[in-house]
């Protein structure tokens, strides 16, 4: 064992946090180890971003119940172009408390869930960074603030690549490097009327989808495939941005199907001093050694390795002396979408309305300063879809059958709209995830988790009625018709993707686990660089936020080693 | 050129269809990186992956012809046929019947054997449920009736679709019916493409969105 490598820093997942992680790092010349516990993709080799329906054994869908009974916010995601990078709930489960729901989207490959990310990039705003004292009171603040975080928001646009308008609105901010947004399609313009005309802001949304070639990689080409991965990384992904430039540094080595188990401890120095993983093709447990560990596995498993990684000092998991480990998990207010069409738009031909295949525009929050705290607190934000799609459109909703209903569906297919956002989740300590008092393992052996987590509760509800009654009224300020809809109640957490918190950061080491620079209170050289650290949760995508405070935090790190404080 | 830029499956895959058409070649030379990007054309990077193999097949309801029924007796898949062509017929366009709809349904039924048997009997139940009620209103199997009286089934089969208090025993196989006749339909190349006329999926140097300034001001 003497003879085996200390590195610098062993850095846990390549997804968002991790690939900016090891980038970070490795760049500023440290010895670093990544850890990934799936296996190698080629993007060229494991996307089929231009396969149509029809070029599948089963049209894309898999043999009729062949991934199971998928939790709600799964169901579009595992198809037959992604199941061999998504792991499939069935086949390797995790536990629910009764009553409780949750959506955990697992992609075990090099990259993790970048391979197949939504691609949006709002920036946190100042105001949510410190939503308990400059909104309502509620909940806790950050112990950071948007000035601290918004020169790293600044490096992972120039780093990734996103295409935006660079003036933001009120607590939505805009960003100096942006590329040139994309233009919109005949439905999101008319729907930007609307909203204008009751004096809502729709603001050109950002994307890491690339407007125009970019530090060698090429331009988006508007296939509109990118959800299941682009084949040319238009879109960013780490597996095509980060590790081709690493590998090949004498400095930098990625170890794939390594899935980490716990956090070794220095019982003399009380310091983390490597993990172990186990490797997934043998099964066999090993260790690796590091002067810190950054955890940048996502949010459950961050926690969970944490939770595995408990010893007689800490109990009730490794670094959790404040009890707050695996609370306050968050995940956005999100319920169906509106969907129906626009009249004005019925009966044209079809267009190729795939662009760079999210929408062009967006509705960012604007409803600051609302009076009806008692009911729900913070606001919302609108994302909407038009045009024609790869499936028959709002037309195939209706009753009927037989000739003329198939002409309606053709007359309607390139007038299509749908409408839904996200509205703030809350931090709630009883929303809690821990290891399952069960016994539950995972496919590899290592204890898996069970979920407390429940969505509908009561801010939940009331901010989704009005969110409700909002879309209607923009979508029929924008002339168009909308369809019946059932209300459904808000989806569980995890549904959108957005999983946030659980190891929240803050001053006081009694309430939080991280601290300001996202290093663990009672641990200082264990950092979290996850959606674990999360805060609060506001309306906006979470992804640009993860990355901007992984770069924050492998910086600070990278700064003492300089230092010698490591 | 190709091979060194991008991989030979991108060389494979991209090229050949591209360089094939004065547009493709114009698409290429707009399009291409100036240096090479991608993990798979890094040195290093190739490497062992130990995959989970996936390569797109068309089903065989796609591809065999003729297709050898897996799953329906003959005078079952007749009724299939009358059945899907009703949902989405051959009018002036294409309907489930150029999209051999029924082909496909076939194979989706027998493929559920293994994870979703209950889809099968769905199946069985249903055809079984509409020449019932075919029997007992007009004498005779549903696929021996003249068409306006099959289309006078279908309709009552479908009346809680338009109207929320009623109700009828052959509603959820006409839900079940409906739904993976418009899924076969659209997810086919006759559906979608010929049908639909779905244009994307492809390469496109610029993509002007709306060109309409009367949708814009």
């Amino acid at each position: 064992m003497a003879s085996q490598p200390v590195y610098d820093v062993i850095v846990v997942g390549s997804g968002a946090a991790g690939g900016i992680a090891c980038h970070v790092l490795a760049t500023q010349g440290l010895k670093v180890l990544c850890l990934e516990a799936g296996r190698r993709i080629e993007s060229a080799k494991d996307f089929h971003t231009h396969t149509f329906p029809y070029g599948w054994t089963y049209r894309g869908n898999g043999k009729p119940g062949q991934y199971g009974k998928l939790p709600q916010g799964m169901e579009w995601k595992i198809k037959e172009w992604t199941d061999h990078l998504y792991t499939i709930p069935d086949e390797d489960p995790y536990a629910l408390a009764p009553g409780a729901k949750f959506t955990w989207t697992r992609m075990r490959v090099l990259g993790g869930r970048t391979n197949c990310w939504g691609r949006g990039c709002d920036r946190f705003g100042p105001l949510d960074f410190k939503a308990k004292s400059l909104q309502d009171g509620w909940g806790e603040d950050w112990p950071i603030t948007y000035d601290d975080v918004a020169p790293y928001y600044d490096k992972v646009e120039q780093f990734i690549g996103v295409a935006g308008s660079p003036e933001g609105v009120y607590n939505t901010p805009g960003g100096k490097y942006l590329l040139p947004p994309f233009n919109p399609r005949c439905g999101e313009w008319l729907i930007k009327k609307g909203a204008e005309k009751l004096g809502i802001k729709v603001r050109p949304k950002p994307l890491a989808v690339l407007s125009k070639p970019y530090h060698g990689r090429p331009a988006c080409h508007y296939c509109g495939g990118c959800n299941w991965g682009c084949e040319v990384a238009a879109r960013y992904g780490s597996v095509d941005s980060v590790f081709p430039h690493l590998e090949g540094l004498p400095n930098f080595t990625l170890r794939t199907n390594a899935a980490v188990h716990t956090v070794l401890m220095d019982r003399n120095t009380g310091k983390a001093r490597g993990v172990t993983y186990i490797d997934a093709r043998n099964k066999q447990e090993y260790e690796a050694y590091g002067k810190a560990v950054v955890l940048a596995a996502s949010m459950v498993e961050s926690i969970r390795i944490l939770f595995n990684s408990r010893n007689r000092e800490y109990p009730n998991g490794l670094a959790n002396s404040s009890g707050t480990l695996g609370r306050y998990l968050m995940e956005h207010v999100a319920f169906n979408d509106i969907q129906g069409f626009f009249p004005q738009l019925a009966g044209r031909p079809t267009t190729n309305d795939d662009g760079p295949g999210e929408s062009c525009l967006y509705i960012p929050r604007y409803n600051y300063g609302h009076k009806d705290t008692k009911k729900y607190l913070r606001g919302w934000r609108f994302d909407f879809y038009t045009g024609c799609g790869m499936g028959p459109g709002p037309g195939a909703e209706l009753p009927g059958f037989g000739s003329a209903y198939k002409k309606k569906i053709k007359e309607l297919y390139p007038a299509a709209f749908s409408i839904g956002g996200y509205g703030e989740g809350l931090a709630f300590d009883w929303n809690y995830v821990e290891i399952d008092p069960d016994g539950l393992r995972d496919r590899l052996g290592i204890p898996q988790v069970r979920f407390h987590t429940f969505a509908e509760y009561p801010h939940a509800f009331a901010i989704r009625d009005e969110m409700y009654a909002q879309m209607e009224e923009i979508m029929r300020a924008a002339g168009a018709e909308i369809f019946p809809y059932k209300k459904v109640a808000p989806y569980p957490l995890g549904s959108v993707t957005h999983e946030a918190g659980g190891a929240r950061m803050g001053d006081d080491p009694k309430t939080s686990v991280l601290d300001k620079w996202n290093r663990c209170h009672d641990v200082k050289n264990i950092i979290v660089a996850d959606a674990a650290c999360f805060v609060t949760h506001p309306e906006k995508q979470i992804t640009h936020t993860i990355m901007a405070l992984a770069w924050r935090a492998c910086d600070h790190l990278a700064e003492e080693f300089r230092r010698g404080n490591v | 050129m190709s091979g060194k830029l991008i991989g030979r499956r991108h060389a494979l895959k991209y090229f050949g269809l591209l360089s094939s058409s004065a547009a493709g070649i114009e698409f290429l030379e707009n399009w291409l990186p100036q240096r090479p990007a991608l993990a798979s054309s890094m040195p290093g990077m190739q490497g062992p992956t130990n995959a989970d193999e996936s390569v797109p097949t068309p089903s065989p309801a796609d591809t065999e012809s003729p297709y050898v029924l897996r799953f329906f007796k003959p005078d079952e898949f007749r009724t299939v046929e009358i059945l899907t062509e009703m949902i989405i017929p051959t009018d002036d366009q294409p309907g489930a019947k150029e999209a051999k709809v029924a082909n496909y349904i076939d194979f989706v039924v027998y493929s559920a054997a293994e994870f979703e048997p209950s889809l099968q009997k769905q199946w069985i139940d249903g055809l079984h449920l509409i020449n019932k009620l075919s029997a007992e209103k007009y004498g005779s199997a549903f696929s021996d009736l003249p068409g306006a009286q099959r289309e006078d089934l279908l309709t009552e089969m479908s009346a809680p679709e338009h109207d929320p208090n009623a109700e009828h025993p052959g509603y959820a196989f006409y839900k079940l019916l409906k739904s993976m006749t418009l899924e076969a339909f659209f997810t086919s190349k006759v559906g979608l493409i010929d049908f639909l006329e779905y244009k994307g999926l492809t390469f496109l140097t610029s993509f002007p969105g709306c060109t309409h300034p009367e949708h814009q001001t």
